[in-house]
């Protein structure tokens, strides 16, 4: 049997079994497939929640500038720690220890400081996202093997060769982690951002089919952002791979 | 400064080494890596260092690339004190062959090339031109891991070569390379050597090999390594090592070297 026979009786096996379970419990607290579906129908022919493009294209507008700005934020610091004894040994153990704190405990001030819109949304994808990015890049530094570095320098190489040639290669399989994990703590972090206040994206969308109990469109709702958030990281997972076959 | 006392530089000398040390200071204490060392390298010699493991030979070829600063003392090229990498006038084969994992064996040759800005087209002509004798014509497209440890020391030495410096730093290139490998690499090189008229310091364990390709071998002491003695070889080449000359050269060689391994054994 091939994979993808595989996968699609294990499918089938779970709608049968999801099926089953939620009739004999509570159809509206247990949504049957049967019920999730066609309000699925409904959500994408636009007629449950006719404005559901636009939120669709804020949230993804959201991820796109969160997941932007920890890239840029993470890869700056991430060098600037790590390529800087001093700096890395003064800011170094502070990153780690805001590492540890869960990033829930920031959002309330987040949406004080910038407000119930994307503004704040943005602000803890970009909180998530960047730490798992800056981490890669202080790993990825460490990992980078030094006599590749002398090897380069003996060639002639500058320290900016030696940067693009050398440590950008040798770190980039590590990068790459760090690059695909803050896309995916991005994403969270836009949407539960949403979930915990807001007035348009598909977290506001889910927010309010729940409060209403149209638990039918909920389900629908977070199948489309589930599409939406498998579909960043398998884009993410074909860089990630692509880059791997390079550097291993 | 310690050393001997300054000479004039003779235009006969290529590479001058003055009096240099190296100490390491590590976690478990300091090591005396070479202490006092002075030789002079003419121009087109082929000088072959030996001498007991960890006695700092690749320390002394370190300095001589520019890669190491000494403690005290200092190394001249052509009257110019060495103070960092001169990759325009040399090249270096690694102990530790250290290739790229991310570029194929071509890629690799090409390495110094393209750190000194020469066009794609010109750089894969040159490496893959190197690639021919060394043997890894098929094998061009294969990135290090796919290479045997000896196809990637060749690979390391078309690295050195492929950039055309006048003095070519070698630090064990055919360590990992089987004896007959070894030998016909060595052919290989000598031809190299006397064509283009490089200046080869080259580190070795093999009696053989020094004798076979040598101008003159420095035999250096066990850790800190000073230098013990300096032995010329006869011009000629191949070197017929049934010759009396060799057979006596050879015992010497070895008498001289023995002692040293056995104090560098009794020490560790
Ligand atoms: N970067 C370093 N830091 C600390 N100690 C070092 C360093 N490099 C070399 N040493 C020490 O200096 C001594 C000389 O090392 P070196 O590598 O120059 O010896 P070698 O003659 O090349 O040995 P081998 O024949 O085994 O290659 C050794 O004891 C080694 O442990
Ligand atoms: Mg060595």
């Amino acid at each position: 049997m091939n994979i993808v026979a595989i996968r699609a009786v294990i499918l089938v096996a779970i709608l049968a079994l999801w099926e089953i379970a939620a009739r004999v419990g509570n159809p509206l607290i247990y949504v049957p497939p049967s019920a999730a579906l066609p309000a699925l129908g409904e959500l994408l022919r636009l007629r449950s929640y006719p404005d559901l493009p636009e939120h669709l294209a804020l949230t993804a507008q959201e991820i796109v500038v969160a997941y932007g700005l920890a890239v840029a934020g993470g890869l700056g610091v991430g060098f600037a720690l790590g390529l800087h004894r001093v700096l890395g040994r003064a800011y170094g153990p502070i990153l780690a220890a805001l590492y540890a704190v869960p990033s829930v405990v920031w959002y309330p001030s987040l949406m004080l400081f910038f407000g119930l819109d994307a503004a704040s949304k943005i602000a803890f994808g970009f909180l998530l996202g960047f730490f798992p990015v800056t981490l890669a890049v202080l790993a990825g530094i460490r990992q980078v093997n030094t006599h590749l570095v002398t090897v380069a320098r003996s060639f002639g190489a500058s320290s900016t060769t030696v940067f693009t040639k050398v440590m950008v290669p040798g770190m980039l399989f590590t990068l790459m982690g760090g690059l695909r994990t803050g896309l995916a703590l991005a994403v969270i972090g836009v949407i539960v951002g949403e979930i915990l206040g807001s007035k348009s994206g598909m977290g506001s969308l889910i927010n309010h089919a729940y409060g209403l109990f149209r638990t039918a469109d909920y389900v629908a709702l977070v199948i489309v952002t589930l599409v939406l958030i498998v579909a960043s990281d398998a884009v993410a997972s074909l860089v990630e791979r692509r880059a791997r076959r390079w550097t291993a | 400064m310690s050393g001997p006392p300054a000479r004039p530089v003779s235009a006969v000398e290529l590479i001058r080494i003055e009096g240099v040390s190296k100490r390491y200071e590590t976690a478990s204490g300091a090591v005396d890596a070479i202490r006092d060392v002075s030789l002079a390298v003419r121009p087109g010699e082929f000088c072959t260092i030996i001498g007991p493991s960890g006695c700092g030979k690749s320390t002394l070829l370190s300095m001589v690339g520019g890669l190491v600063s000494p403690d005290t003392g200092r190394v001249l090229i052509e009257t110019r004190p060495v103070t960092g990498p001169d990759p325009k006038r040399v090249a270096t084969v690694f102990q530790d062959p250290g290739l790229f994992p991310w570029r194929t064996a071509v890629e690799n040759v090409e390495f110094g090339l393209e750190v000194q800005g020469v066009g794609g087209k010109r750089r894969r002509a040159v490496a893959t031109e190197l690639l021919g004798p060394l043997g890894l014509r098929r094998f061009a497209e294969k990135y290090p891991r796919e290479l045997s440890g000896g196809m990637r020391q060749r690979v390391a030495i078309g690295r050195a070569l492929a950039v055309d410096a006048q003095i070519l730093l070698m630090d064990e290139p055919f360590g990992a390379l089987d004896e007959q490998t070894r030998v016909l690499m060595g052919e290989w090189l000598l031809d190299i050597w006397r064509r283009t008229r490089r200046t080869v310091i080259f580190v070795t364990h093999s009696l053989h090999e020094a004798l076979a390709l040598s101008s003159r071998v420095v035999v250096m002491t066990a850790r800190p390594g000073r230098i013990k003695s300096v032995i010329e070889l006869p011009q000629g080449y191949p070197r017929l090592m049934e010759s009396a000359e060799l057979v006596t050269l050879r015992a010497k060689l070895w008498s001289e070297i023995r002692d040293e391994s056995l104090r560098a054994m009794g020490e560790s």
